[in-house]
């Protein structure tokens, strides 16, 4: 699971009220070299919770990213480079990402999040 | 089942003997206290709540049938676990014309959302068409961020976050689908873009309005609940968003039915269960569970006419040397499936089946 897919998903857990972002807990993490794609990147820059992107990398080992943005960064390559690594090359392959409320673990094997709700917490 | 139904082709003593096993591990099954015919018949409108644990059972069943049958679907038929789209006028079509058929019904699907009124198919209806000429003259905004509900192997994600430089989630219940539509990603170089998770498309795993398009491409039969499978559609669509639904529906009923006919739901019934389907429900039923929702620019379409030559077309590759030893290697769940093909074809020929899209938007 890369991290532009955890700055989207959210415990919906009955009663819950804000379930996102979901901690991490990292057993298995891999890097893994993606391409370079500058146009996917400024898409999905607008649309990313920056402040969950941060503490999930920080997490993963990644310290690089800006606490805070501003668009004019798009313009620097170095800024994208982190960008990109943090948000496409850090891959959580084991583990499980947990609902910040109710501390439930939602397992992440071979890089896929099961975010299946037992009967009682639909 | 009745073997009758099934024509020439599946009297061979084989099939009978795996007909009988088939009926004597059922009666078996009834015996214990997991009764999985009980989730089938959990929901009989898309207005009742079905009960969680029948919602459960029906959940399991469905992952398990998938995760017993995706590798052999992929091996004959590819990645795409939907129906082709057909010209009607072309009879015989062979396997190769049934891959474009199937990237045809992912294109005709998203031109059924996008385009003005006056170039629609026949046999679409639009509901309610937004005044706004600007709408007409924009159609549907490249999307930037995809679901996919029900995503199978990830066939659609792929293509649709090829198709538009766009991120793509898929969701699936079964874990070996994930596993193997993550593979396909990385091995066709999409890792950046699309990513599969196991989840439940009745409470999907997202914050709400994240989605420019909302995909469901023949996966709404398995929903028990169709009020929340359809609610979380539109929760999770942006303002503006897009939503597809390309679906399996019952014939709509006519203003003085309540129900359908007795023998129609005893067809269904049957399907229902070698398919782990809960309740049909019609196309109707669709149109007003979404403009119950506020949502507008509904279209709706009967697309059945342009599906035709895909079941027989499953039959004849399930018939052949691959199809009948992988249907043997594979698992009780994929052969009934697979016997419970030509009740399909039954059901399109007396007009209680329907292959339906429908479509609409959120409001910005």
């Amino acid at each position: 699971m890369r991290l532009l897919t955890h700055n989207m998903l959210s415990s919906n857990i009955k009663g819950v009220t804000n379930g996102f972002p979901l901690r991490l807990e990292i057993e298995k993490a891999v890097e893994k070299q993606v391409d370079f794609n500058v146009d996917f990147l400024k898409n999905m820059f607008v649309k990313i919770e920056w402040k969950a992107l941060v503490d999930a990398s920080r997490a993963m080992g990644y310290v690089d990213l800006p606490d805070q943005t501003e668009p004019s960064m798009l313009d620097s390559d170095e800024f994208l480079k982190k960008f990109h690594h943090a948000l496409l090359e850090l891959h959580l392959e084991e583990g499980a990402l947990i609902c910040p409320e109710t501390d439930r673990r939602f397992p992440v094997n071979k890089g896929i999040p099961n975010m299946l709700l037992h009967e009682d917490e639909v | 089942m009745n073997l009758a139904l099934y024509g020439t082709c599946f009297e061979s003593p084989f099939l009978v003997q795996l007909q009988r096993r088939c009926d004597r591990d059922r009666g078996v099954r009834k015996a214990r206290s997991i009764s999985r015919s009980r989730a089938t018949h959990v929901v009989a409108s898309a207005t009742r709540m079905a009960s969680e644990e029948g919602v459960v059972q029906l959940q399991k069943g469905i992952a398990e049938l998938y995760d017993e049958s995706s590798g052999i679907w992929e091996d004959i038929w590819g990645d795409h676990m939907h129906h082709g789209f057909y010209d009607p006028n072309n009879l015989s079509v062979s396997l190769s014309d049934h891959r474009s058929a199937q990237i045809r019904m992912i294109e005709e699907a998203l031109r059924l959302a996008a385009v003005s009124d006056d170039r629609l198919l026949k046999n679409t209806w639009v509901v309610e068409s937004s005044d706004d000429m600007c709408h007409k003259e924009n159609p549907m905004k490249r999307p930037k961020r995809i679901v996919d509900v029900g995503c199978g192997i990830g066939g659609s994600s792929r293509y649709l976050a090829r198709k538009y430089g766009a991120e793509c989630l898929g969701i699936t219940l079964s874990p070996v689908q994930a596993q193997r539509a993550q593979a396909l990603a990385a091995a066709q170089g999409l890792s950046d873009k699309v990513s599969f998770q196991v989840a439940d498309a009745l409470k999907q795993p997202f914050p709400d309005g994240q989605f420019d398009l909302v995909w469901s491409m023949e996966s709404g039969e398995h929903m028990p609940d169709k009020t929340r499978f359809v609610s979380e559609l539109a929760r999770v669509a942006a303002p503006g968003a897009t939503i597809i639904i390309v679906t399996w529906c019952h014939r709509d009923l006519s203003s003085e039915e309540e129900s359908l006919k007795a023998e129609e739901k005893k067809l269904l019934d049957k399907i229902c269960d070698a398919y782990y389907l809960p309740a049909w429900c019609s196309t109707a039923d669709y149109v007003k569970l979404l403009q119950s929702l506020s949502l507008q620019d509904i279209k709706a379409a009967d697309w059945s006419q342009y599906v035709a030559p895909f079941w027989p077309a499953v039959i004849r590759t399930a018939l052949t040397w691959k199809g009948l030893t992988s249907l043997l290697r594979s698992g009780w769940k994929t052969i009934k499936g697979a016997l419970a093909m030509p009740l399909m074809i039954e059901g399109y020929k007396k007009d209680l089946i329907k292959f339906a899209i429908i479509t609409c938007r959120k409001p910005a």
